[in-house]
């Protein structure tokens, strides 16, 4: 185990009122019957960095089950995950995780 | 003794970047599919065409839906339209480039898929099995949907990290 000294490193905190009651969102994408499943595995390594299994696994999630969860974030970043699915024309959307107060 | 040809893919990734091998009557036709394409994208919004290109954000919560297309719809047909010209550019006999870049490669992938997704409304196709029963039908429009998704195999195999 490395024993360098790091220099102590004061985090502040996170000030940013609307970040820090962001509850999670989810970013799902929904079968339909026209994307090709070989598109939909390389969408998913293209737009999250996902290896080849884990695109594999989620896209027959979606064929599978009718959906699947492909990333969950804060509401600006899954906006933007959103965006370039439909910008792949992939049926996706988004909702809060968990039960709505 | 006649040699048959041997087969080459559609879409081949290369040292230098990707290669098209598409003959001109098939070029001409996938740049006049992108005028089609073109016109649905700039013509009426409520087309049921195109509504496929445009799926909903938020299904549960309807304002911040109208918040979302009234920021982001004008974007995607914006981008839509830029895959469109660069296809158009790159596949045109007449101003083809012998290779492709990655980023026109997937422009080239992602508006052969919204021409697919068109023609799926057309054609009807709303479920997985709506889906098998375009497999079996023999229409002209059915033989292009056919293309098209052979043509997408193809150019997503050649963009797939190996």
């Amino acid at each position: 185990m490395p024993t360098t000294l790091e220099p102590t490193e004061v985090k502040e905190p996170d000030l940013d009122d609307a970040a820090a009651v962001d509850r999670p969102w989810v970013v799902l994408v929904w079968n339909d019957p026209v994307n090709l499943m070989s598109y939909v595995t390389f969408v998913f390594q293209k737009l999250f960095g996902y290896s080849l299994e884990k695109a594999t696994e989620l896209m027959l999630d979606v064929h599978e089950k009718g959906r699947a969860v492909v990333a969950s974030c804060g509401r600006e970043e899954a906006e933007m995950h959103v965006f370039r699915l439909h910008e792949h024309s992939l049926w996706a959307t988004m909702e809060h995780d968990g039960p709505s107060s | 003794m006649a040699r048959r040809r041997r087969f080459v893919a559609p879409v081949q990734a290369l040292d230098g970047g990707w290669r098209i091998n598409l003959d001109d009557e098939e070029r001409n036709l996938l740049v006049r599919l992108m005028g089609e394409l073109e016109a649905l994208l700039t013509g009426p919004d409520d087309n049921e065409l195109i509504r496929r290109l445009f799926p909903v954000a938020y299904p549960d919560d309807d304002e911040k839906e109208a918040e979302y297309q009234r920021l982001m719809r004008e974007e995607l047909v914006t981008s839509r339209l830029a895959a469109i010209a660069s296809v158009t550019r790159t596949i045109d006999p007449a101003s083809a480039p012998v290779m492709l870049d990655e980023g026109e490669t997937i422009a080239f992938m992602q508006s052969i898929n919204a021409v697919r997704l068109v023609l799926g409304s057309m054609l009807g196709i709303t479920d997985d099995d709506s889906a098998d029963d375009a497999d079996a039908a023999d229409s002209p429009e059915h033989h292009l949907y056919d293309f098209l998704s052979w043509l997408l195999e193809w150019t997503v195999r050649s963009l797939s990290p190996n």
